[in-house]
Parts: C-alpha cells; structure tokens; sequence
C-alpha cells in the first residue's frame, strides 16, 4: 500500500516535471542549436558544406519572417521570395549609384532594407481587399510580374544571368571568407530571429494571433485591422528583403539572378521548412532549417543516388515528405512529439486516476 | 490594316485556349472549395503525355487519337493522387494549396528525371496553314480554337442539363445538403478532378502543341498563373467569368504582343496588371458573386 503511494507520488511528480522540461524544449534546443552551429567550424566541416550551411542560415531568416506572416497573423504568402528578390536586386542595383571605392555590402544592404520595407507596404495595399484562397493566387502572381520584368527590361538587369555583385570580404584568403561569412550570416539569423520572436510575443503580436482567430471580432474590439495586417506585410518583408540581400553577396553566388532569387522552389522553402519544424512557432522554421540540412546532406544522399546535373529533382523527396506531414502531422515534427508526450502523461495519470476509482467502488462493494 | 486583323484573330484564339486552361480551376473550386495549384502540373503532364502518345514518342499515335489517351491518362493520375493526397485535408483551406504546390513540383521533378531538363519537340496537332482576312493561321490553331470553344459548350451542356452537373451545382451550394440527398460527394469531387484535369491537359496540348511548339518541366507555372489571372477576373468559380476573362486576357495578351516593341518579353505582366486593377475594382471579380455555378 505504502509502496504504490510512493510510486504514485514518484510518477505524478515526474509528469509535472516532465510538463515544465516538454514546455521550455524547442526554445532550449534552439539555444542547443546555436551553441553547436557556434562552435562547428572548429570540427573543420569542408568550405563546401560551410558554405552551404552560410546560405542556409540566410533561409532561415528568410523562414521565420515567412512564419510571422503565415503562423501568426493568417495571410497566406505563397510568394515571399518577391521580398527576397526585391531584397537582392535593389542592394545589387544600388551599386550603380556608388563610387567604385564605395563598392561594398556593408553599405548597399542597410539601404535595400527600406526600399523592401516600401515594397512590403505597396504589395499588402492590394493584398488588403483579398482573402483566403484569392491572397494565396495573388501573392503567388507578384514574384512572377517581377520575374517578367526584370526579363523585359534585361538591359539594366542583366536578364536571367542577373547582376554580378561584390562579396562581403574581398580582401581575405578564400577558406576564410568562408568562416567569416558563416559568423556573420549566423549573427544575423540569430539577431533577426530574437527580434521577430520578440515581436511576435509583444501586444503587436498578440494584435497579430487576434486577428488570425477572428477578424471580425478584432475590429469589433477597436483593432486597427488594416494598420496591422500592412504592418506584419512591412516587418516580415524587410526580414525577407534582408535576407535575400545576404544570399545574393554570399560567396557560393555573387549575383543576383530571377530563377535563384524569385523561383517557386525559393517560395516553397520557407513553406517547407516551417512545416518540418512547426507552424506559427517562429522557433519551429529554426529547427526546421538544419532538419532540412540534414536531410538534405547525410541522409539523401545515402538512400538514392541522384545525378549532379538533376539536382533540381532533390526537390522531389522534400515536397513528398511536406506532403506526408501535413495529412500526417500538420503541426509540424516538433510540435507533434511535444504534444505526443505530454498526452502521453496526462493519460497516465487519468489512467491511474480510473484505478483508484474502480478500486474505491470495489471496496464499497464489498 | 492587317494589325488589327492580326490583334482580332490571335486573340481569339488565344483567349479561346486560356478559357480552357483556366476553365478547369474554376470548376474544381466551384465544386469541391479546392484551390489547385496543381493545375498547371496537369497542363504539363498533357503536353508531355501528348509527346509520349504522338508521332514522336514511343507509340506513334494518330495526333488526335494521342491528343484523347493524353487527356485520359492525365484524369486517371489526377483523380489517383487527388484521392491520395488532397481529400484527407480537405477541410483546411492552407493545407490544401501547400500540398497542391508540393504536387506540382513533384510533378516538375518527375518530368526532370524523366526527360532532362531541356526542352522538348511536340508535334503539331495538324499540318498545314491557311489565310484569314490576310492573317495567316496554321490549322493545329484553328482546330485548337474550334476545340476549345466545343469543349467549354459541352461542360456548358453537362453541367446544365446532366444529372451529374445537377449534382455537382448542388454540392457547390451545399455539401451536407447534397449528401443528405444521396450524392456521393467523395465519387463526384474524384470526377469533378478529372474533368478539371482532362481540361487542363487538352488546354496544354493546345498551348505547346500550336503556339509554342515545345514542352518543358518549368512550362506549369506560367500557366497557372495565368488561369488565376482569369479566374480572379472573371470571379472564382463563375463558368461565365472565366470565358470572359480569358478573351480578355488573351485579346490584352496579343495586343501587347503586337503593338510593343519585344511585347512577347512582357508576358505575364499584362495579365496580371489587369487582375491586379480588377481587384482594386471589385475584389470578387467582375462575375463572382458567390462561390456557385450559374444555372
């Protein structure tokens, strides 16, 4: 009798503790992640998979502020990468207007982030009047207009072989412009998603979910529902902007081209990534990010073998498993596990609660 | 002046084959609720079944005969991989169009493995030409445009007139009412999906077949975009609408085409400036009203 108390209490006080630790996890494992993507480049990964893991830390900031305006305040973007591209091209075409000795990046991306943050604002204008199903098709439409410009008026552009552009460190041996763009890009993403989850858990962001649940009951409560629908467009465009400036200096492209910077697939990815860590987290597409690495470098690659010239066709296996996910587990592997526990524990402990029950009833019975 | 013959002639024609194009999406939509961004995947996977089935390919098919296999092969796999992946989530709007894309470019990526990423020759529908009011217009055109214009009336007629288009407008003004008739929603949504698709083949048949004359694994998305163009035009769902839009859009098309200097660069720009002021306009598109199909 005593025994069973014990383990009573033993297992009641491990599901609580087990509640509290299953609740901190994703923002621990996000500060886990950080830690070992600090100290990675001691472990002499080659200056390939750096640089890749340099654009994808670029992708990361691009998903996150994909999931402040998707997970957060409900406007679906099937075409975020028009902020990516308006990112890259305006700091690639800002160059024109400089001296030669005043060439670099440092000075062109601060200036293309309000230019993104115009643009953001200009696109949310006509995406207000629309709705559901009709904002996916537009926002989905406007990387396109774009594309077709850029090709019409390919004498400024360069077209589709787009404009060359200076990198971030010209002046340092090549395995270390590798490692200083890698710090630099992660700071940035680290810097940019602390900000965007800060704003995402600010009376902005709660303004943001309010009118993702209920939009009518929002403006019902004073809510300026137009100021903040253009203001989650502003925020996580000149996220996506800054993004897309970083990707075009890095030094695996050096230019700003459509296909790379406007493509469907470059809309699709965040989407991708912040299903594989979870909707509306802003922590989720983090996590999501390096499950995609992963994915994508060690276990791909070992399962099936796919020709260098079709690497396009990489594609296939991660829009499969999106597919897979959302009829599976729509809220993403993280958040699935999470909640997996958790029920787990609470089944537990109603189990228990029904022996009790059953025996008391016995009992009286007798 | 031959321009405005020219302008008269390509854009009907045009228009006639965007209609089609962009007639499928509207009617899964109007009936099922389901945006499918897929849409322009069928189109390509027409072309390149029609480059399969046709004279070129493997089976060396009388063009029309290849032409009819194409549009049945595409509504088999469209209605096998709507059952598969579109109906378990067809209760959440966003579900379904990142799976539609995902579908997409699945197929992209099949087409890639399959035959490269170069472009590839599809055969004309008919050889041949002859000359309208001094416009010259190849017969694989003319019998495009009579084709689609054929096709749009007889949906017309069954949608009107059927049992199955009577039960297709009744799910498209009420689910669970048509259900507590005896409609079997599930079997209607599967066909409904593979008229749509079967469209959208015949539509990409038409387009590569007879404009451009190639097939490529990036051809799906500009038509995509270009049947959302028409069918926020026209209103999403409306049969009416989207007729309109897509002469609109064709007739806008070639006028740009013709009269700009390198206007075929342009391209999609011109659809979607007019969508985007249509939707300044009238946010539900100059037809819709609601989502439902005209009696």
């Amino acid at each position: 009798m005593k025994i069973q108390m014990v383990t009573t209490y033993l297992r009641r006080a491990y599901s609580s503790f087990a509640v509290h630790v299953f609740d901190v996890p994703p923002r621990l494992l996000v500060f886990l992640l950080f830690l070992l993507l600090l100290f990675l480049p001691i472990t002499r990964v080659g200056d390939y998979t750096l640089g890749v893991l340099t654009t994808l830390n670029t992708f990361a900031i691009f998903a996150v502020s994909w999931d402040l305006l998707v997970g957060r305040s409900g406007q679906m973007s099937l075409g975020h990468a028009l902020f990516f591209g308006v990112g890259a091209y305006s700091s690639a075409l800002l160059y024109g207007f400089f001296p030669l000795w005043l060439r670099v990046p440092w000075l062109a991306i601060p200036l293309a982030l309000p230019i993104c943050f115009l643009a953001a604002l200009v696109i949310g204008f006509p995406c207000l009047r629309v709705k559901g199903p009709y904002l996916a098709l537009v926002t989905m439409a406007f990387p396109l207009i774009l594309t077709s410009l850029i090709h019409y008026f390919g004498g400024i552009t360069g077209g589709e072989r787009g404009i060359r552009v200076p990198g971030f460190f010209p002046n340092l041996p090549i395995n270390q412009q590798y490692l200083a763009e890698y710090y630099l890009t992660l700071l940035l993403l680290s810097a940019s998603s602390i900000i965007l989850y800060k704003v995402a858990n600010s009376k902005t962001g709660i303004v943001f979910v309010s009118i993702l649940d209920n939009e009518l009951a929002s403006k019902a409560s004073g809510i300026n529902v137009t100021k903040y629908k253009l203001l989650a467009f502003a925020i996580s465009g000149s996220f996506a902007g800054l993004a897309g400036a970083i990707y075009a200096h890095l030094l695996l492209l050096r230019s700003a081209g459509p296909s790379e910077t406007l493509g469907i697939t470059v809309s699709f990815l965040p989407v991708i990534v912040t299903i594989l860590g979870g909707i509306g987290t802003i922590y989720g597409p983090l996590i999501g990010a390096y499950i995609y690495f992963i994915l994508d470098r060690y276990v791909l690659n070992i399962l099936i073998y796919i020709p260098p010239e079709l690497v396009q066709a990489k594609f296939f296996a991660f829009t499969l498993i999106v597919i897979i996910l959302i009829i599976k587990w729509p809220r993403g592997i993280a958040r699935f596990i999470v909640d997996k526990l958790q029920d787990l524990e609470e089944t537990r402990e109603i189990e228990e609660r029904g022996k009790h029950i059953w025996k008391r009833e016995k009992k009286k019975k007798k | 002046m031959a321009l405005i013959e020219a302008i008269l002639i390509y854009g009907a024609t045009a228009g006639a084959i965007y209609a089609l194009l962009a007639l499928g999406f509207t009617l899964i939509y109007g009936v099922s609720g389901v945006v499918n961004l897929a849409h322009g995947a069928f189109y390509m996977l027409g072309a390149y079944a029609f480059f399969i089935f046709g004279s070129q390919g493997f089976f060396k098919f009388e063009s029309i005969l290849a032409l009819i296999f194409a549009a049945i092969f595409v509504g088999i796999v469209s209605s096998i991989v709507y059952r598969l992946t579109v109906h378990p989530v067809i209760q959440d709007e966003v579900a379904v169009l990142v799976v539609t894309v995902a579908l997409a470019l699945i197929f992209q990526q099949i087409i890639l493995l399959g035959f490269g990423s170069s472009l590839v020759p599809v055969p004309s529908l008919w050889e041949g030409s002859t000359v309208i009011l001094g416009v010259t217009l190849t017969y694989s055109r003319l019998l495009a445009f009579a084709a689609s214009l054929g096709l749009f009336a007889s949906l017309w007629v069954l949608i009107t007139m059927s049992k199955i288009g009577r039960a297709m407008r009744a799910i498209s003004q009420d689910r669970e009412a048509a259900m507590l008739m005896g409609i079997n929603t599930e079997r209607l949504y599967i066909l409904t999906m593979a008229i749509s698709a079967a469209f959208a083949a015949l539509a990409g048949v038409f387009i590569s077949a007879s404009l451009t004359g190639v097939a490529s694994p990036f051809m799906w998305l500009e038509p995509l975009a270009m049947s959302f163009a028409i069918v926020i035009l026209g209103g999403l769902g409306s049969i009416k609408g989207t007729f309109v839009g897509g002469f609109i859009i064709g007739y806008a098309e070639t006028t740009v085409a013709l009269l700009l200097p390198q206007g075929g660069m342009i391209g999609l720009a011109v659809p979607f400036i007019i969508m985007v002021l249509i939707l300044f306009l009238r946010p539900k598109g100059l037809f819709g009203k609601r989502i439902e199909m005209e009696e």
